[in-house]
């Protein structure tokens, strides 16, 4: 029994750091532009099939794809800055609606390219187990990429509190317009958030490709995922989101290891609604962030 | 009929209100002065419920505001104005006040709000687009008549009167004395010019760095040596 | 003069509405199952459009509504006995009371109430595939009862839900005029500006915008629920389908949103397109036409075809009057 939660715990805990990845990314874009990119989970799946073609076809480690997806993943990711930018009536309503669109034209571009099937990385390497203190178990993709996806979220966060780039994104994430006073050029900081978001969206894609498996209505599950995480996070900082981000995790596999694997996602939600009830500012987002 | 107790306002550390304490009785007309961002417009969001005050007491004939949310505090009777006016978008001057009456005053009288139309001199208005038709004078008196229209017994005015020049300060003041004397109101006006307060308000507070630093009758108020420094700049620290 | 011009095309449209698409196609199913099925677009795109319109709320799990109102009115008449026709009107009414466990959400800000919206209809979705005893689970709910034959007037048939689909739709855009041209709809659209204005004078905001919320919920829930008893069938992956949100998105932005009308002429023009140009050429993507289509509505005409095609039209009579 307590080895089945101390599993449970651990499965989540690695979930937990690829929800993060993908979290941070949609925080981190609102933060900077005050838009929530609801293609954001698509760019996640974009990547996770770009890995998979490059395997599928030319035999090519999804690890080594990383590259050639963060080229493509940041191009889409520029290519809604550049349509997100033009809009100027409305941005709050519009922005939604557009980004909601793109992500249609995404899930369904996947659907028509590489059909509806469900894919795996087919390396045996990424799938192996790795064992634990004797007990715990978990593939080398979920161990690797958690590992990689908190080196990547530290090199973020330093980013964020010590490059002057870094600290732009946070003074406009602040206050918006005080930034602006102070000599804070929103449109290339939105870009270059815009670019920060793609890099973490490529790294969680593959990660999801080489720990679990990939469908083109995944895109979706992972924009709402990291939107509740964010809500739980109360869009307060990064460590707020991994938190936020475990929590879900951890939660989601205990459902699944006392429960039923087709009650994990209600599990999320539950947590999600008792938050907005209790304290609609999130669990670490003091006053200032979502309620009015 | 409204009584403030030891009332605390903190925004993110700093004092906007340091335990306020007065009492409006019935009919009662109160001048409000102080220098800017001594807290006078906290004070009025704070009866009016915008703000919520940290600390202190807050009654309304007898019953405490504080939990209340602005509009059941509007359908009490409590009426206030903005110093921005803030008429109501995609509306007409009509339609601004039907929505008040409607709603603040839960009842659909035309007649009323023809009369309102009337005292503020808005009835030539009365179907111009209220955001984008309306001149500086006509905002204001669309902010007194929404609070107006809401069937008050009490009526926060925050600077009405400010902006106007002479001629228009002294017509509007004579309208705002005929609609306290007609609806038989209470006021608490914010108002700069001291003339104009002494002639309209038998009672003076003074706001100063949050805090109220003299209650009395104008003339009193207006020689005390505290205000006066208030005014001019120097504090005492 | 004018009045009565416009009651006399108001008339002319009801007539030709009620019985000349019946006289004209009722002896083709396939166009009536067409116009139907697009008629269903229409209502769930309208109150789509009243919840953005007058309650200035985006929402993406419209589809949540759709399905608890087809789901109920289906479980009721099945299991129940309750007839269709009064089952049509409880389904509205739990897909009212399932928007009741959204207000929490109307705390949040604009984007974050869209995509808490999102979230609540994932729950009701999984809710639907999990609760196998009553919902039948993913297995759905066979032969559902149709719509009777009420004073001789056979209703289970294609023409007989074209004739409740249309009323459904003209009571719903009658409610939502109505509610525009009231108090209420003043309050609601100055609300989107300076909401504590409207506060101060005595609107409970949150209230009107629950009951818009609650009222577009119930309309959405009675088109699901005539579309669960038009085609007998249902299961969860259908009845919750993104399908009912992302076309009636498409449709209401495509015809305007903030006109009654726009929503219902846009969902005609989506869906026959989608249905018979888009749908053969991309079986499986073709959805993603319509994602092009929003993000070019957006971008280019984000007031939607119908007022921008109607101010043409205005404006060159117009010219024409003075030539």
């Amino acid at each position: 029994m307590i080895e089945l939660t101390l599993q449970a715990l651990f499965s989540g805990l690695l979930a937990g750091g690829y929800y993060a990845t993908v979290a941070v990314g949609l925080a981190l874009v609102f933060g900077a532009m005050r838009v929530i990119n609801l293609a954001h989970g698509e760019l996640v799946l974009l990547a996770a099939y770009i890995a998979y073609a490059a395997e599928s076809r030319y035999g090519i480690n999804p690890v080594m794809a990383i590259p050639i997806a963060l080229v493509v993943v940041a191009s889409a990711s520029a290519i809604v800055y550049a349509l997100l930018s033009r809009i100027e009536h409305d941005r709050e309503i519009n922005s939604l609606i557009l980004t909601f669109g793109i992500g249609i034209i995404m899930t369904n571009g996947i659907l028509t390219i590489w059909a509806a099937d469900i894919h795996s990385t087919t390396n045996p390497w990424f799938q192996d187990s790795l064992v634990i203190a004797d007990t715990l178990f978990a593939m080398n993709a979920e161990v690797a990429f958690f590992i990689g996806g908190l080196a990547l979220m530290a090199g973020v966060y330093w980013w964020l509190n010590h490059s002057w780039q870094g600290r732009a994104v946070r003074a406009l994430t602040s206050n918006r317009n005080a930034a602006m006073l102070m000599g804070v050029n929103p449109r290339q900081t939105e870009i270059l958030s815009f670019m920060i978001a793609a890099l973490l969206a490529t790294f969680a894609g593959v990660a999801i490709y080489t720990g679990k498996t990939v469908f083109p209505s995944l895109g979706h599950v992972l924009t709402v995922k990291a939107f509740i995480i964010t809500v739980l996070a109360g869009m307060g900082s990064i460590h707020g989101v991994l938190i936020g981000a475990i929590m879900i995790g951890v939660i989601e596999s205990l459902t699944v290891t006392y429960l039923s694997a087709s009650l994990q996602e209600l599990a999320g939600m539950l947590l999600f609604l008792v938050v907005l009830f209790v304290s609609p500012s999130g669990l670490f987002g003091g006053r200032r962030a979502l309620a009015r | 009929m409204l009584t403030l107790e030891g009332v605390h306002v903190n925004f993110g550390g700093v004092q906007a209100l340091k335990s306020a304490s007065f009492a409006v009785a019935e009919g009662e007309s109160i001048g409000l002065v102080g220098p800017n961002g001594a807290g006078k417009t906290t004070l009025f969001n704070v009866i009016s419920g915008v703000v919520r005050p940290s600390g202190g007491r807050l009654d309304f004939r007898g019953q405490s505001l504080l939990k209340l949310p602005e509009w059941k505090r509007a359908r009490l009777g409590i009426g206030r104005s903005f110093q921005i006016p803030r008429p109501l978008g995609h509306c007409t001057v009509r339609e601004n006040l039907i929505v008040a009456q409607r709603f603040g005053a839960r009842t659909n009288d035309p007649q009323r709000i023809d009369e309102i139309l009337d005292i503020l001199n808005l009835r030539d208005k009365a179907d111009s687009d209220a955001t984008t038709e309306l001149a500086l004078t006509e905002h204001k008196a669309l902010e007194v008549g929404k609070a107006l229209a809401t069937n008050p017994s009490l009526l926060l005015l925050d600077e009405v009167l400010a902006g106007l020049e002479t001629t228009s300060k002294r017509a509007f003041m004579e309208r705002l004395g005929a609609v306290r004397d007609r609806y038989k109101l209470a006021m608490v006006i914010i108002e700069h010019d001291i003339p104009t307060i002494a002639a309209l308000c038998p009672r003076v507070l003074v706001l100063n760095f949050g805090q109220i630093i003299a209650d009395g009758a104008p003339d009193a108020v207006f020689r005390d040596p505290e205000v006066i420094r208030s005014y001019t700049g120097e504090t005492t620290l | 003069m004018k009045h009565a011009m416009k009651h006399a095309i108001l008339g002319a449209a009801l007539l030709a509405a009620y019985v000349g698409v019946p006289l004209l196609f009722g002896g083709t199913p396939y166009v009536m199952g067409l116009i139907v099925a697009a008629l269903t677009i229409a209502g769930v795109a309208l109150a789509w459009a009243l919840l953005g319109n007058l309650g200035g709320m985006v929402s993406f799990g419209h589809a949540a509504f759709f399905g608890v109102g087809s789901y109920t009115s289906a479980v009721l008449s099945m299991k129940l006995g309750v007839p269709v026709f009064a089952a049509l009107l409880l389904g509205g009414l739990g897909a009212a009371v399932a928007s009741v466990a959204m207000l929490p959400a109307l705390r949040l800000r604009g984007p974050y109430f869209a995509l808490a919206i999102l979230a609540y209809a994932h729950i009701f979705q999984i809710l639907a595939t999990e609760m196998t005893p009553i919902t039948g689970g993913a297995g759905g709910l066979l032969s559902i009862p149709r719509f009777p034959t009420l004073f001789g007037l056979e209703f289970g048939g294609k023409t007989g839900g074209y004739v409740i689909i249309l009323t459904i739709i003209l009571l719903s855009a009658f409610a939502y005029d109505a509610v525009r041209r009231s108090a209420w709809g003043l309050a609601l659209k100055a609300m989107h500006d300076t909401e504590i204005a409207t506060r101060v004078i005595g609107v409970p905001s949150t209230h009107l915008k629950a009951a818009m919320l609650a009222l577009s919920a119930f309309i959405t829930g009675v088109v699901g629920a005539f579309n669960a008893h038009f085609i007998s069938f249902l299961e969860p992956d259908y009845a919750f389908s993104s399908t009912w949100t992302v076309l009636p998105i498409a449709a209401a932005i495509f015809g305007g949103y903030r006109t009654v009308w726009g929503p219902v002429v846009g969902a005609l023009v989506i869906y026959l397109l989608d249905q018979l140009v888009f749908k053969p050429i991309l079986p499986h993507g073709h959805q993603m036409v319509l994602g092009v289509l929003l993000c070019a509505m957006i971008l280019l005409s984000p007031g939607g075809l119908l007022p921008v095609l109607l101010r043409r039209r205005r404006s060159e009579g117009g010219r024409h009057a003075h030539a």
